[in-house]
């Protein structure tokens, strides 16, 4: 044998228990699952059929699905924002001078440790509870009932609890690309006479292009994917109108599958929203890319 | 050295595997007896020698889904719940045929299928509307006089005119909300109202009718004003974002003269000590008389053929025929049990409000179950909510409540 044939089995060997894990927890239930989305299974092993699309074009006359695919998009552009904008700005402050630095960057990061259960549960209490007492005591009234009550700041609630739970993380990613820009152009910048904002926006941004399109890329599909704090905090509810149809105003679209699947026990058309969902979500994160691949800089 | 190495390690990994597997494993879905049935079940194993595990799915997280998981496991449940018709089809297949136990002789609830008897019943359950009588003594209402809605309508009133001399914040605890899962008590429970109020207990007209698309104009229409007024006398907040905590402590603390639950709520009731003596009063939508509550079995034990048949049929056995079984089932989860040869009664308020109404024979049965699944809980829930938000008013809600039943078949 070869030393190069011995290096090909090698790599081969300690590569095969991820690639067997990867193939019999991701890859065969995919396939699994898009061969289910045409038949009428019910998951509890009686015998299946083929329906050919006829899953499909229910769910394209299910307004409810329609809806949660649009507060989908919602949730994730305000979402996005909120993340990237937020994490930006305590990325700034935790690499600036300002004392007690490190404390501020474990800080911010800790929320993220904490599973989206538990956060949703808490930010419940929070919402339903805490929030309207303190409104009611200083006769606030937007805050004297319970924001996740109303359906038209239901969303809201959503976007700052994972903007909560998620800015620590981006942030992360950000302290990083910035440590890593030349303090010497920095200096250089700033011996030219160019402002602080200028400095950001000309300099550090640019040279941080590569770490948005990370950033951008985990909090779209983070968002997209949104399920334990919607299932925590909201449950999907409340009951909104919509188009003159009922639907529950914060049920996102991963819910929605879930409730399809388990609450009205149509495993297959809930498997068939599942496959639309990932094609939905392949073209969003590949336009994304793409467009963020466009703008990185090389040094 | 190797060898033995590796004979080591099969050994632990065969001992670990075993003290995980039980002889018996059950999946339930209440929670609230989730820890007399462990303590329960301990108790068997000690006189016995089977191990059991039990799994409780359940209250907000859903049993079906629970249930699914465990089915799908290689080493799936011996006894478990079904709650009904849609739970019965489902896994028709494996349940096993218990015609000849022990347990049969002392019930008249056990879920049968021609002459296969399928399903141990976990225990009998009501609801109505259950009253704090000291709060009624002093504004004047005689509960007995609660058989009409005319009746409680002046109830409510006067109750409600009279809410600061008599400490209450709401004259009915009610829950309606998505956002904490309770779309169970309106759609299920309280649109059970509906379809069985008034009528013998083998009368199905009305689920069938709904099964089909269709309700009765009249009934429906005081069935719809029914649930409006119930709202317009409940705490807004109470409705969308109470809880099954929030909702008994209201009714417990004498915040709350009415408290529209089962009694499977006694083991929380009892631990929050109530001052006050307790009773239900019927559902009485309608303007004719109607004096009876709503008690069936919620739900059954099955057995699973794929499990361990015989063991599954013993405990069952054990549950029903022994002086631990009756223990267990009345005083340590507060259940009313389904069995003629218990005698022992329960402490809880409520539950022994359930058992005077069905001694006295004015019950009505229970057909909700029979929807199709996610339907009352999903479908006509969320239109609850909508009504208790104030989203919509009483003839909207009937509109869209008849819209949505009307398409329960292409569900």
């Amino acid at each position: 044998m070869t030393s190069k044939s011995k290096r090909k089995l090698t790599e081969g060997l300690f590569l095969t228990p991820t690639v067997l894990a990867f193939l019999v927890v991701q890859i065969i239930p995919f396939i699994y699952g898009i061969y289910y989305s045409f038949t009428d299974w019910t998951g509890t092993g009686a015998a299946t059929k083929m329906v050919g699309l006829e899953n499909y074009i229910k769910i394209f006359q299910d307004k409810g699905f329609l809806h949660s695919f649009l507060i989908t998009l919602e949730f994730t552009i305000l979402n996005v924002i909120a993340v990237n904008v937020i994490a930006f700005l305590i990325s700034l402050l935790v690499t600036s001078e300002i004392r007690g630095r490190n404390i501020y960057r474990a800080g911010f990061f800790v929320p993220n440790l904490i599973g989206g259960i538990v956060l949703g549960s808490i930010w419940q209490f929070i919402f339903s509870s805490i929030l309207p007492s303190i409104g009611q005591a200083l006769n606030i009234a937007g805050l004297s009932k319970s924001l996740i009550t109303n359906t038209n700041t239901v969303m809201f609630t959503m976007v700052t609890v994972n903007t909560w739970q998620y800015a620590g993380y981006i942030m992360l990613i950000f302290v990083a690309a910035i440590q890593g820009i030349p303090k010497s152009v920095l200096e250089a910048a700033e011996v030219d006479g160019a402002p602080y904002w200028r400095r950001i926006r000309s300099i550090q941004i640019p040279l941080m292009a590569n770490s948005f399109t990370i950033s951008l890329f985990l909090t779209l599909t983070n968002s997209f994917k949104m399920y334990d704090v919607n299932v925590a905090l909201t449950n999907g509810g409340p009951t909104g109108l919509w188009s003159k149809t009922i639907v529950n105003s914060s049920e996102l679209l991963a819910l929605n599958i879930y409730n399809t699947a388990f609450k009205y026990n149509k495993m297959a058309q809930g498997q068939a929203k599942a496959v639309i969902f990932f094609l939905v979500l392949v073209v969003f994160s590949v336009i994304q890319v793409s467009w963020n691949k466009s703008k990185e800089v090389e040094m | 050295m190797k060898k033995v190495l590796a004979l080591v390690l099969v050994l632990m990994m065969t001992m670990t595997a075993v003290s995980a597997l039980a002889d018996l494993v059950i999946v339930q879905n209440k929670v609230e007896i989730d820890a007399a049935l462990q303590e329960y079940a301990k108790a068997y194993t000690e006189k016995t020698g089977v191990a059991v595990k039990v799994i409780t799915g359940g209250g907000s997280s859903d049993y079906n889904t629970v249930l699914k998981n465990e089915m799908a496991q290689v080493r799936q449940p011996d006894i478990f719940v079904f709650e009904g018709p849609s739970g019965y089809e489902m896994w028709k297949d494996r349940i096993v045929d218990m015609a000849g136990a022990e347990w049969i002789a002392n019930t008249s609830m056990a879920y049968t299928d021609g002459d296969k008897v399928v399903g141990f019943p976990v225990a009998i359950e009501g609801y109505g509307l259950a009253y704090n009588k000291a709060i009624l003594d002093k504004a004047g209402i005689d509960p007995a006089t609660l058989t009409t809605v005319d009746a409680y309508q002046a109830a409510f009133e006067k109750l409600d005119s009279m809410k600061a001399e008599l400490g209450l914040d709401m004259v009915v605890s009610m829950v309606a909300g998505t956002s904490q899962n309770m779309t169970w008590v309106t759609g299920l429970h309280n649109f059970n109202v509906y379809l069985t109020v008034g009528l013998d207990r083998d009368d199905t007209s009305m689920i069938d009718g709904v099964l089909a698309g269709t309700v009765d104009e009249a009934r429906f229409h005081d069935y719809c004003e029914y649930v409006a007024l119930i709202f317009k006398y409940s705490d807004p907040d109470m409705l969308l974002n109470g809880t099954q905590d929030s909702q008994l402590a209201a009714f417990a603390n004498g915040k709350a003269a009415f408290y529209h639950q089962g009694n499977w709520m006694d083991p929380s009731l009892v631990v929050l000590e109530p001052s006050f003596e307790i009773g239900y009063a019927p559902h009485a939508f309608l303007h004719t008389e109607t004096d009876g509550i709503l008690v069936n079995p919620p739900s059954w034990y099955a057995v699973n053929a794929n499990g361990n048949p015989e063991e599954a049929i013993a405990f069952l056995n054990a549950l029903a025929n022994t002086e631990e079984g009756a223990d267990y089932m009345v005083n340590k989860a507060g259940m009313v049990p389904a069995f003629t040869n218990v005698t022992l009664l329960p402490k809880g308020p409520l539950s022994v409000s359930l058992m005077n109404w069905n001694a006295a024979g004015k019950t009505y049965s229970w057909q909700q179950y029979k929807l199709p699944d996610g339907f009352g809980m999903g479908t006509l829930g969320p239109i609850y909510e909508l009504l208790a938000s104030g989203q919509i008013d009483e003839p909207t809600f009937e509109q869209l409540m008849k819209d949505a039943i009307a398409t329960i078949p292409s569900l």
